[in-house]
């Protein structure tokens, strides 16, 4: 256990909370480097030197899977242990499993970056690992679903928290989607090389029916738990509405399972299959807003609270670009709007705009309110934690204006016909075309690069703050946290 | 916590972690509605296009795309991709067809005095150019050093005119030469790359350059056979013209000092060449689209008379 006098170490496992908020740290650092070392591969292509480790192809999936897996993925594990934790009133289930949880999923995020760096891919979005690295990840997923229930079913509390609603579907509808679309056939035994159980089109759907509710519970479901708990906690006041909250949950987990074809609209896919997923993501508009509703109303009445708090103002903003992005979204999911969108750098700012602002943002609040509470003590500065806020606003807001521009721009010049009816532009001038908005994209990841940086550097402080007070108050073979 | 004022909505009376709550506030109207409304759009959209699966077919959607078939018949379906798609590039093709024809009918040389058809060429050749050259003899068609030639310059390996650059376009070209290290030694290969050197009038060795000069028209190497006794090349072969300045294969401009030309040129006549292959394009575009094409890449720079 660690050594400060954290209240209720015995009551609650949160040696393991600690573990993952870590790496969640470092993660991000380590992700959002990569993501803007490619994104500067894109700007100016020198970068790559040519040394195919470091090419986009390859480092691409590396940035993804530590963003959204590390960074998010250690952020989710780490809030959902501490929530479950805290509103059952119960310490974890199998501190064994869940130790299990934190070394095997540290162990899939190295592995597959490696794999990656080395040329290894499934080639499917998101799901680039190949099939060891999946065996590895359904094993600790199952694992982490038992940890989660066992504790939810020891809770002391009559009622299950919301918050815990959506982490558990968040881990079901993971469980599902990963095993499904990785049904792969190893070459053989030995080699890490595997072919898809599914072919052509089918191939292509499954993707990206596991692409997009990756989006959808990973990536949104989750941390809306993540929401549900630390944004009432932080503003000290009840959630809005109970109702809103039970509606929206149902209503999203719902209507994302029917969406991902949307993806793959003006494809070889049938058209009413796509036509579904159009109409299923507009109506999965308001459920997504429900989310933010109840968030933002839940500050309503506390509003002073945003000229003050820093942390506050992560997870409004978060909320704000959450409901920017869920409006976005179905609008590019129409037949008419993706005709111009599709395979444009609109799409990457659109995912940026969720993945930057509501993602990570959220996730910087929650964080910034769970470390002092993991190490009891006050974050080391709160200066930094307001420079860093705004570094990731003005970083978001680079990021994704440059390729709102530059993704119209794309899609624009590639359906520009002149008076002849013959394109008027070729592929290789709307590339030239994209370079200013790629410079500008680099740039807002630097700004933002930058923030967690510095969040890395006031945690790292903010612990050995408390180490040392720790020391100080007790005679303790302290070890370093974590 | 929560004590805020007159807030008339009670709390679930649930608590979690000491303070945690939640209002039983109704869901808010705004709410609801946006979301009614919008079912009320899918079940149009639902209308309009391909939608439910049923049984083996699908609702089809009362929205119709017309269209012209290949065989030109007129033809409505149902809106679906493939249809739109159909129409889509057949009313491009409506629009170029007349130009198309008149290219087809029309002489270069008549081709040249229409500044209308001009015009068409230079659009039409643009996007073709760049959907199928480009990618070796780059946007511009300046064409790299080392791999595709240069189209904008007045050299041509297989002729400029504008029905060789049509037969080129169509029927591809291989060119080859021969790995000359296995029938001269060191010497010998270091004594015709002074002469070529010399021969577009870079700085070469004196003496190399004589004793190339032997071997350039002797039967040991035999180069004039390919190059010409005159070393300008022959462009029914395709050899290359080694007496101007320009240079396709061996990088001599680029090179910052003399030995270092000499060097790049004795390279290729070494190693030889089996790479300057260029795809038979007939089997890809139409003989209409070849002979534009011919039109235009003509027009980049020197088309020879």
């Amino acid at each position: 256990m660690a050594a400060v006098g954290v209240a209720g170490t015995d009551q609650y496992n949160f040696d393991i909370v600690r573990k993952f908020t870590i790496m969640a740290l470092v993660w991000g650092a380590v992700g959002m480097l990569v993501g803007v070392y490619i994104a500067s591969e894109l700007a100016w292509p020198f970068l790559n030197f040519d040394i195919p480790y470091i090419t986009f192809g390859r480092l691409r999936p590396v940035h993804t899977g530590a963003v959204i897996f590390g960074f998010g993925g250690s952020a989710l594990f780490a809030t959902s242990y501490y929530v479950v934790q805290r509103t059952c009133q119960a310490r974890l289930f199998g501190d064994g499993m869940a130790s299990f949880t934190f070394w095997g999923w540290q162990a899939v995020i190295v592995l597959a970056a490696i794999s990656y760096v080395l040329g290894y891919s499934q080639g499917r979005e998101y799901a680039e690992m190949e099939w060891p690295i999946d065996l590895l990840i359904e094993v600790v997923w199952v694992t982490y679903l038992l940890v989660f229930v066992g504790t939810i079913m020891k809770r002391k509390q009559p009622h299950i928290y919301v918050a815990n609603w959506f982490y558990l579907s968040f881990i079901l509808a993971t469980a599902l989607l990963h095993t499904f679309n990785n049904l792969a056939v190893p070459v053989s035994l030995f080699t890490l090389k595997s072919y898809s159980l599914f072919a052509g089109t089918q191939d292509a759907m499954t993707q990206w029916w596991y692409g997009h509710n990756a989006v959808g519970f990973f990536l949104t479901a989750a941390f809306l738990g993540m929401m549900y708990y630390f944004v009432p906690k932080q503003a000290g006041r009840p959630i809005y509405s109970y109702r809103l909250s039970i509606v929206h949950f149902w209503a999203l987990s719902f209507l994302y399972m029917w969406v991902g074809a949307h993806h793959l609209h003006w494809t070889a896919l049938p058209d009413w299959t796509s036509t579904l997923a159009a109409t299923f993501s507009i109506m999965l508009l308001l459920p997504s807003w429900g989310g933010m509703i109840n968030g933002i109303m839940t500050l309503s009445g506390a509003w002073d609270k945003l000229r003050t708090d820093p942390i506050m103002r992560f997870m409004i903003v978060a909320l704000s670009f959450y409901g920017m992005s869920t409006f976005e979204g179905p609008m590019m999911s129409l037949k008419d709007v993706n005709a111009l969108s599709h395979y444009t750098d609109w799409t990457v700012g659109h995912v940026h705009s969720g993945a930057l602002g509501w993602v990570a943002m959220i996730s910087f609040g929650s964080l910034y309110h769970l470390i002092p509470k993991l190490w009891d003590t006050r974050m080391y500065s709160e200066k930094l934690i307001n420079l860093h806020f705004w570094l990731a606003t003005i970083g978001t807001l680079l990021y994704i204006t440059a390729m709102w521009i530059s993704g119209i721009m794309q899609g624009l010049m590639w359906r520009a016909f002149d008076d002849f009816g013959n394109l008027q532009y070729s592929f290789a001038e709307s590339v030239a075309a994209m370079h200013p908005y790629y410079a500008m994209r680099a740039i807002g990841g630097m700004f933002f690069l930058t923030g967690m940086l510095l969040m890395v550097f006031n945690a790292f402080m903010t612990i050995r703050q408390a180490n040392a007070q720790g020391a100080r108050l007790e005679v303790s073979p302290a070890k370093a946290a974590a | 916590m929560s004590q805020q004022k007159p807030h008339s909505v009670q709390t679930t009376g649930h608590v979690w972690d000491d303070d945690l709550q939640e209002y039983s506030n109704p869901l808010p109207a705004w709410w609801l509605m946006g979301f009614y409304a919008t079912v009320v759009m899918s079940i149009i959209y639902w209308m309009i296009y391909p939608a439910w699966p049923v049984g083996k077919h699908f609702t089809t959607g009362f929205n119709t795309v017309k269209y012209v078939n290949d065989k030109g018949a007129e033809k409505s379906w149902h809106w679906n991709t493939r249809a739109q798609l159909m129409k889509d590039m057949n009313d491009a093709e409506q629009m170029q067809k007349p130009y198309f024809d008149k290219v087809t009918a029309a002489s270069f040389e008549q081709i040249s005095k229409d500044p209308e058809l001009t015009s068409f060429i230079n659009s039409a050749g643009k996007a073709i150019f760049s959907d199928n050259c480009a990618p070796c003899h780059q946007a511009g068609g300046q064409g790299k050093v080392g791999f595709f030639p240069n189209l904008t310059d007045d050299d041509w390996l297989y002729g400029g005119t504008h029905e060789k650059i049509q037969e080129t376009i169509a029927k591809g070209r291989n060119g080859y030469m021969p790995a000359f290290k296995e029938v001269l030694n060191n010497d010998q290969l270091d004594n015709l790359a002074n002469y070529v050197a010399s021969l577009s009038g870079e700085k070469a060795d004196a003496a190399k350059v004589k004793a190339g000069d032997a071997l350039f028209h002797g039967d040991a190497a035999a180069c004039y056979y390919c190059h010409d006794n005159s070393g300008k090349g022959r462009q029914v072969i395709g050899s290359a013209n080694l007496t101007d300045k320009i240079w396709l294969w061996a990088d001599v401009p680029s090179q910052d000092s003399d030995e270092k030309k000499v060097e790049v040129i004795r390279q290729v006549i070494a190693n030889g060449l089996n790479r300057g292959v260029m795809p038979a394009w007939e089997t890809r575009l139409k003989p209409e689209q070849i002979k534009l094409l011919s039109a235009y890449v003509y027009g980049l720079g020197g088309g020879a008379k």
